[in-house]
């Protein structure tokens, strides 16, 4: 069984309120903080090697030392809950049944920056969800942890919950600020990045939900012997959102000594694949994530037993390996179409997409007009070179990364689903009534499921 | 439309929570207050209410509300059936569910009932995957649905709708 630090009392009745919270030890985090300098808290989450959970994996305790502190300018903090990566649902499962985890390691990482006013800026679909954390909210304030003069400390602070209102390029940051200063998710062009110029220009940082729920076990145990939870850099716990056909979707805490294949077929995790199919291919990391066939996926190109690391998840680079992301599992079964499946992520990022630059506004619309064609048997053999084409000149010709995102899932699939892709110019009619099924790249795994 | 008193204490509180001058930061929320106060969408009128209460130009509010997916540019029906399309539900079957809401209700995606009743609409990723497929219907999600579980929310929003008349 993997260490938890983050879900291991989410299983006790009324934790999402706040007397029952704190009975179980909530709020010591604040109350050993806030007796430190905030540079030394800074200095514990540097400790933890912890990375951050939205999907980048950029150190935090780094980015927090980065920000800019000039005379008399206030400076923000900003929670991005905007989940809106496909196959992503764990920073909703943090909220609704530990609202207090969030907002105790937001009040900690608020002291750390010098941040009096706190924001968390919430996808405008998880409505119920904005009534859970303003109670957590109100009862933190009742408590004494949030307002005036915390814990008769002079500090001052208040957390604030925006809602947003459907656009999941606000999950980007700068595109974030934008929303939360009444405006068009349109993403900045950086520099200046938000750490010198965010929200009402003034000196930001944005992190992830599970980013900032994490600070609490660093300041409870401490970032060094939270450093000695996990594998190598990566360290701590992660929470992985698995979906797709498995027997078991649902959000799991792992501390990252797992292999792939131990994630997906023991009970504890996924609990294998649903209706005794076998496995055909995986996004280990969200859909911008290279997808992966299943030898792929459970071994590495040097035939070495993948892991649930950042480094082991990566090994081979784009080639033959993927990416943790945003820990969106999302399992697909020998009965799934590649092609079919890489259309419905490219028509969500033409609809993502802001429009801003011509090659992410017109080539995420191409390449879906392309993967229409192909799927339903109107496509040629040049349009897979085609598409091909089209996704390399969008990648790294952005503002922002939703650019890249909407490419590599198109590049992988092409990559290793190339097969499948050719059958269905060459048999335009089969592929209107049946999947392609497994082919030779799946052999190896007659031995996971056996 | 105007807000109701409570509507308009309610938007100052919202204003309170953003530094001096900033108030334009309250569009988004203030927005969807004005669209519940509105039979769920937002009429010219209603969003350059919008931007005289904020005091902003009533262009910097049809920005917005056009970019958002969640604000709706015409009238819909009581009930909004937004379907996820993406990937994780599709693979648990959300292309049959989008049929079956249309064959049952007998209107294409984006289309309304003629008694004013349903609308559907598709919708991409809302953060359910791992309960799909789903749906959003108002403030709520419907998960893991089936055949009979759309039958059962149809029904209900019906006996609901007969009860409120
Ligand atoms: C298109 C796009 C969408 C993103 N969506 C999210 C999101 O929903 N949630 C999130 O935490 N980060 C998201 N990010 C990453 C953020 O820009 C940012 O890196 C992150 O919030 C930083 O937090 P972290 O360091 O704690 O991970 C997105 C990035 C891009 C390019
Ligand atoms: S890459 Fe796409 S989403 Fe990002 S700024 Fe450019 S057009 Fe907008
Ligand atoms: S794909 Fe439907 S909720 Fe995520």
């Amino acid at each position: 069984m993997g260490r938890k630090v983050l879900l291991d009392k989410a299983h006790i009745e009324g934790i999402r309120y706040y007397d029952v919270y704190r009975k179980n030890g909530g709020y010591a985090a604040v109350e050993k903080a806030l007796k430190m300098a905030p540079g030394d808290v800074v200095e514990e989450v540097k400790k933890s090697g912890l990375r951050g959970r939205g999907g980048a994996g950029f150190p935090t305790g780094m980015k927090w030392s980065f920000l800019a502190k000039p005379e008399g300018v206030p400076r923000y903090l900003v929670c991005n809950a905007d989940e809106s990566e496909p196959g992503t649902f764990k920073d909703r499962y943090l909220m609704e049944f530990l609202p207090h985890l969030l907002i105790e390691g937001l009040i900690v990482a608020s002291w750390a920056l010098g941040s009096n006013r706190t924001y968390i800026y919430i996808r405008g679909e998880y409505a119920w969800i904005v009534d859970i954390l303003e109670q957590a909210i109100a009862e933190a304030n009742q408590a004494g942890f949030l307002g005036k003069n915390i814990l008769g400390t002079g500090f001052d602070c208040q957390i604030y919950v925006q809602r947003g209102a459907g656009a999941y390029i606000c999950g980007e940051e700068t595109a974030l600020i934008e929303s939360l200063e009444g405006k068009r998710g349109n993403p900045r062009i950086k520099p200046p990045f938000p750490a010198i110029k965010g929200l009402y220009d003034c000196p930001t940082v944005v992190n992830n939900v599970e980013t900032l729920a994490a600070v609490v076990p660093i300041m409870n145990l401490g970032g060094e012997e939270y450093a000695k939870i996990g594998v190598g850099k990566s360290t701590g716990t992660k929470l992985i959102s698995a979906c797709g056909n498995i027997n078991k979707p649902g959000v799991y805490e792992i501390d990252m000594t797992q292999s792939v294949e131990e994630f997906i077929f023991s009970d504890e995790y996924c609990g294998g694949i649903a209706n005794g199919k076998r496995l055909k291919a995986c996004i280990p990391g969200g859909s911008s994530v290279p997808i992966l066939p299943a030898n792929l996926l459970l071994k590495t190109a040097k035939g070495e037993q993948r892991m649930m690391t950042y480094e082991s998840l990566a090994d081979g680079g784009f080639p033959t390996g993927s990416m943790m992301g945003s820990g969106g599992f999302i399992v697909l079964d020998e009965d799934q179409c590649v092609v079919r499946h890489t259309l419905s992520l490219a028509r969500f990022y033409r609809h993502e997409s802001c429009g801003q630059c011509s090659p992410c506004r017109e080539g995420t619309g191409w390449m879906e007009k392309i993967l229409t064609k192909l799927e339903y048997g109107k496509g040629q053999m040049s349009d897979i070179d085609l598409l091909w084409d089209i996704q390399r000149k969008i990648e790294g010709n952005t503002i922002c990364p939703l650019g890249d995102a909407a490419a590599w899932p198109v590049a992988a699939a092409i990559r290793h689903f190339r097969d499948e892709f050719e059958w269905h110019v060459t048999h335009p009619e089969e592929a209107q009534v049946r999947n392609f099924g497994l082919a030779h790249y799946a052999d190896p795994l007659e031995v996971a499921v056996g | 439309m105007v807000f109701s008193e409570d509507k308009l204490q309610k938007v100052q509180e919202i204003i309170a929570r953003y530094p001096e001058g900033k108030q334009k930061s309250a569009l988004i929320p203030v927005l969807h207050l004005a669209q519940e106060a509105n039979n769920g969408w937002l009429s010219p009128e209603v969003m350059d209410y919008v931007a005289g209460l904020l005091s902003i130009k009533p262009i910097e509010v049809y920005e917005v509300a056009t970019f958002y997916s969640m604000y709706n540019m015409k009238l819909i029906g009581k009930y909004l059936f937004e379907v996820c399309q993406t990937g994780p539900c599709m693979l648990r079957g959300s292309d049959d569910i989008i049929a079956y809401i249309k064959e049952k209700l007998a209107i294409g995606v984006g289309e309304t009932t003629t008694d004013g009743m349903f609308t559907l609409k598709t919708v991409e990723c809302l953060g359910a995957c791992g309960y799909a497929p789903m749906m959003q219907m108002g403030k709520f999600y419907k998960e893991h649905l089936t055949r009979e579980k759309v039958d059962q929310i149809i029904e209900e929003c019906r006996s609901n709708a007969a009860l409120n008349n």
